[in-house]
């Protein structure tokens, strides 16, 4: 008996927040065996699975499995209110508010958190991009040279774009200058940030909107001084380079589409004329040595 | 020089000094900033296709890649100034300065040379200094730096461009960059390396721009209307003129050097 009530007050001095305290151990026992899912009555499933190195890893490693999933601290685990994983990921956004209000707030301003209040089903939580479990600091290089994969994971979705009326972007933009210096950051220098702009420089991380919104940094008016965040000397003309995301044609960038189409013809045609030269000398070779022409 | 009729007489090395010292060296930086061009430019351009992806790691990076790039780019910008420089300043020198022209008779010596390459004729058109060849390659590589340099000068500085150019210039400047270097490059390969390279009579190369040297056969073979200029003006070497062929050498082309 004395040894019961000993182990159970060591117990609690090392739990001091409550009797039913968890270390982020006991929930791992569980919850690091891979493939652990979660059926939503009304559709969809999660997994559940959390790797405790990426955890570890994480700048949310300092706190506990708890400090964010607040209800779940008994075993067995009470229901959770979501009937399917769509709103249970919609709904977890109160629990990255209840630390990171100030996002939140922007975020619910911004064009995607309109979309969630009005129930679209492909529009991004904060876990979309930041992961539940994996979260990296967003200043890191890492994140930052990943960022047109994490906005491509819808804008290079033609399906998905078009549900909303939009043009998948990504792929025009890993073409562009910008795209193109991000994309080999990320594989050559990893470690590096690329100083070249990806997403967030120019539409904002949370505050996304419109391009047509007169209040977006990329609508018409406002892309110029956009552009000089970073090309500070940039000239009054510069924002015309700017196509849109869209691949050149007659309509969008005529010039860069008419420079094209030269090269299309020009190249075959010089190359093919060189060809049919350089193949004739040979041929004249061959029969002035063995079809015994002589010249 | 292992070539079938330079040293057929047995005569010692009936030489004559084609390229100045200062035109190798000339020949030979551009030989290097262009193979550097091409070697950090082509993986820029398919930087998302494997090999261009490794050659941009093997180089330290974008940004290592784009400095060595610029570097060489800035070594030919200066080459193709001093050349300028040259032309101009020796323009009125007696040194042929102008067969480098380009007229009407070069398309006439081309279709020629095809007649005569197809079987569809038997005589050779008489090249003079220059051949038709070496004439289109020679106003390519100086047309291509041009727009080689100019569209590179404005993707480098987009923000100095745009105060007096629309910005359209630069994504433009940047397809014409992709372009022309493509074009430049398959150029090379197939016109400049099969003719100073793998035509049968140079292979493995022509020596000439190296050594400055051409041997009085070949020249007068390749280049005759060249010879028989400097013969009529007695700049040949005294005592070495081949004999006049009754049987001409090797089959031979008009050709490079």
């Amino acid at each position: 008996m004395y040894w019961l009530i000993l182990s159970a007050a060591l117990w609690m001095l090392a739990f001091p927040q409550a009797g039913l305290a968890q270390t982020n151990e006991t929930c791992l026992a569980c919850h690091q065996v891979e493939g652990s899912k979660v059926r939503f009555p009304g559709g969809g499933e999660i997994d559940v699975t959390v790797d405790p190195k990426k955890f570890a890893a994480s700048v949310h490693a300092p706190l506990t499995c708890v400090t964010c999933h607040t209800d779940q601290g008994d075993y067995p685990h009470r229901p959770v209110a979501a009937r399917t994983a769509r709103s249970y990921h919609v709904l977890a956004q109160q629990i990255c508010a209840t630390c990171h209000a100030d996002q939140a707030k922007v975020f619910e301003a911004s064009i995607h958190g309109q979309g969630l209040r009005m129930g679209l089903a492909d529009v991004p939580t904060c876990t979309s991009c930041h992961t539940a479990h994996a979260v990296v600091r967003p200043k890191s290089a890492a994140f930052r040279n990943n960022i047109p994969e994490t906005c491509g994971n819808c804008h290079a979705d033609a399906a998905v774009m078009g549900r909303y009326g939009l043009r998948p972007v990504y792929q025009a933009y890993v073409e562009e200058f910008h795209g193109v210096t991000t994309r080999l950051y990320r594989l050559a220098t990893p470690l590096a940030p690329s100083p070249s702009a990806v997403c967030y420089d120019c539409h904002t991380a949370h505050a996304v909107r419109r391009p047509t919104d007169p209040a977006s940094p990329v609508a018409t008016a406002n892309v110029l001084a956009t552009c000089r965040t970073c090309h500070k000397n940039a000239g009054r003309f510069f924002a015309t380079a700017w196509n849109e995301h869209q691949p050149p044609s007659m309509r969008h960038s005529p010039l860069v589409y008419m420079v094209q189409v030269f090269y299309k013809i020009l190249i075959p045609g010089v190359v093919g004329l060189l060809a049919l030269l350089t193949a004739l000398d040979l041929w004249f070779w061959a029969v002035t040595r063995w079809g015994g022409r002589e010249v | 020089m292992g070539r079938p009729g330079g040293m057929k007489d047995g005569r010692g090395d009936s030489a004559l000094e084609r390229f100045s010292l200062a035109q190798r060296v000339e020949h030979f930086l551009l030989l290097i900033s262009f193979n550097a061009l091409v070697i950090t430019g082509l993986p820029q351009k398919y930087s998302s296709v494997g090999w261009g992806e490794r050659l941009i790691v093997l180089f330290g990076g974008i940004d290592q890649t784009r400095f060595i790039h610029r570097t060489f780019a800035v070594i030919l910008i200066a080459l193709g100034f001093y050349h300028l420089v040259v032309v101009v300043a020796t323009r009125k020198r007696p040194v042929r300065r102008h067969d480098m022209n380009l007229s009407i008779r070069d398309i006439r010596d081309m279709l020629a040379d095809v007649r005569l390459l197809s079987g569809r004729s038997e005589e050779r058109p008489r090249f003079g200094r220059f051949d038709y060849r070496q004439k289109f390659e020679y106003w390519a590589v100086l047309w291509g730096t041009v727009i080689m340099a100019a569209t590179g000068l404005i993707m480098w500085f987009p923000s100095t461009v745009t105060q007096w150019l629309p910005g359209v210039v630069v994504p433009a400047a940047r397809v014409a960059h992709g372009g022309e270097a493509l074009l430049a490059m398959l150029s090379v390969v197939l016109w400049h390396f099969y003719n100073a390279h793998f035509r049968p009579d140079v292979f493995p190369m022509d020596p000439a721009m190296f050594s400055g040297k051409i041997t009085l056969e070949r020249l007068r073979h390749e280049h005759p209307e060249e010879f028989d200029e400097l013969q009529e003006i007695g700049a040949l070497p005294e005592g070495r003129l081949p004999e006049p062929a009754d049987s001409p050498p090797a089959p031979a082309g008009p050709g490079p050097a």
